[in-house]
């Protein structure tokens, strides 16, 4: 049983600050507003007209064939809406997931030419998003990490709005989707899920060495701390209170402190 | 009483009743960050094979496509194993088609889904079960993803890919260790019924949890830190 204490006491001096920090994230994920914390509050639902295959001018579509031929190889062409226009999307090297690395072109259907997301093009597609009062403060192309968007591993567009939340919109500046919207109650609960996973490098991961180490010590801690409270069901410490008084000097060797041996 | 008196009262008893909590917690816990998130997602039980389009093979045209389907939507031209393949929406359904030949290859059956089970799944293992699942999914695949075949393969952590039968595309997988991640993270969350951490369970656990906590915390205090100033030769 000393040893069990002993580990109690070591291990809590170790891990204690983190537990704490941990039940007071844990609480916050509890009782946040789980609607804010999307960083949606100025978003608009975009809802896709359907894509007419050739313009006001009967200019018909470049076919796919031809497209295809003329840019690097793809393993897959889409039609796609930027501002409510269409284009071809070509993507050349596919990750698992949207945040991974995608190498994609953007083409012209009518003329077939590269279109290059621009810094007005993506203020522009930033805007068609928004619905909030602020106006763009600022229009930025950043490389990944992004600290308001830590997975994303792509080149993208930041665009800020100037509102009470400070909206940021980011735009992929390869393909012009729109990757996620982003506000200061978003970035708020961030932070305490930084806390919660301990994720101090901003890596937006919770498998990080140091959550792992901390929580082979919780495990210590808490396992120790279960089995002291067992034996001291056993040793009939979990007593109301007027039976406590009673055994209160019978059972002194046994109480989980110190000033047992001292006195 | 003093405050170490206080605390120590206090941490027994809320320890008493959280005990099994906190033993649930750390648990959980040091399950989810010990194991690497991507492959608990089973990004490594699927190939992305890059294949390119091989242009020549393309017989059918855009325009023949909008001819015969006039309301097609989000049209795609992508590959299915070595083929091109147009894979596209209309009102009444989602529809793939063989783009050498024209040949509407949706639904998939189960040959077909057998074939891009093996060309997907990383390893060389077994098929052990094929299911076509049109409704009433399990609650690891959505119900926008059907219908699928789920293709059970023969090997450790029994895994399973999902192919939707209309793309042909790998639509999710599971393994036994994310069956169990989902687990452990209802039980992290405290949550018994809908999976989401705002139930009132979790606001008393961490509440009381927290007071544990700092009680505890106090006790170290005055068992290390004071401790060690008096030189005291206590233990523990």
């Amino acid at each position: 049983m000393r040893f069990i204490k002993l580990i109690h006491k070591w291990t809590s001096l170790f891990v204690g600050i983190q537990l704490l920090l941990w039940l007071v994230s844990g609480f916050y994920f509890n009782i946040m507003d789980h609607d804010k914390v999307r960083g949606n509050q100025f978003r608009e639902q975009i809802k896709p007209a359907p894509v007419l295959y050739s313009n006001i001018n009967n200019t018909p579509f470049i076919d796919p064939k031809t497209i295809l031929a003329e840019f690097e190889k793809s393993q897959s062409l889409k039609i796609v809406l930027v501002l409510d226009k269409p284009y071809y999307l070509l993507t050349h090297q596919a990750g698992l997931y949207h945040h991974f690395y995608n190498k994609q072109t953007l083409v012209n259907v009518y003329s077939g030419e590269e279109v290059i997301i621009d810094k007005k093009i993506a203020s522009n597609i930033a805007n068609q998003s928004y619905n909030g009062p602020g106006t763009i403060q600022s229009v930025t192309l950043q490389k990944p990490p992004i600290e308001d968007i830590p997975k994303e591993k792509n080149i993208v567009w930041q665009i800020n709005f100037k509102d009470n939340v400070n909206t940021s919109v980011y735009i992929n500046a390869s393909s012009g989707q729109l990757i996620k919207h982003s506000d200061d109650d978003k970035r708020f609960a961030d932070f305490f899920f930084m806390l919660h996973f301990m994720d101090y490098a901003s890596e937006g991961s919770f498998n990080n060495w140091q959550i792992i180490l901390f929580s082979i010590i919780t495990l210590w801690l808490v396992l120790s701390g279960f089995i002291w409270t067992i034996e001291l069901g056993f040793k009939g410490h979990y007593k109301f209170s007027f039976a406590m008084n009673k055994n209160k000097n019978l059972d002194i060797k046994n109480l989980p402190v110190s000033h047992a041996t001292k006195k | 009483m003093t405050l170490l008196k206080t605390s120590r009262k206090l941490h027994k008893w809320l320890m008493l009743f959280l005990g099994i909590q906190f033993v649930i917690w750390s648990v959980t816990g040091a399950y989810m960050v010990i194991f690497d998130i991507d492959y608990i997602h089973g990004d490594s039980l699927v190939t992305q094979h890059q294949t390119p389009i091989d242009v020549n093979k393309i017989n059918i045209s855009l325009a023949d496509i909008i001819k015969k389907y006039p309301d097609a939507q989000n049209i795609e031209l992508a590959v299915l194993i070595d083929s091109p393949v147009y894979r596209f929406k209309t009102e009444q359904k989602n529809i793939m088609l063989n783009a050498s030949s024209g040949e509407v290859l949706s639904p998939i059956n189960e040959v077909m889904a057998v074939k891009l089970a093996k060309h997907y799944y990383s390893a060389d293992d077994d098929i052990s079960e094929i299911e076509l699942l049109t409704d009433n999914p399990p609650l690891e695949v959505s119900k926008r993803h059907l219908p699928a075949y789920r293709i059970n393969f023969d090997a450790f952590a029994r895994p399973s890919l999902y192919i939707n039968a209309y793309s042909g595309i790998v639509v999710t997988k599971r393994h036994e260790f994310w069956r169990l991640f989902d687990w452990m993270f209802r039980f992290h969350i405290a949550d018994y019924q809908d999976g989401e951490p705002d139930n009132l369970l979790l606001f008393w656990l961490s509440i009381l949890g927290l007071f544990g906590a700092i009680t505890g915390l106090v006790l170290t205090y005055y068992r290390v830190i004071k401790n060690k100033r008096k030189r005291s030769n206590a233990i523990y």
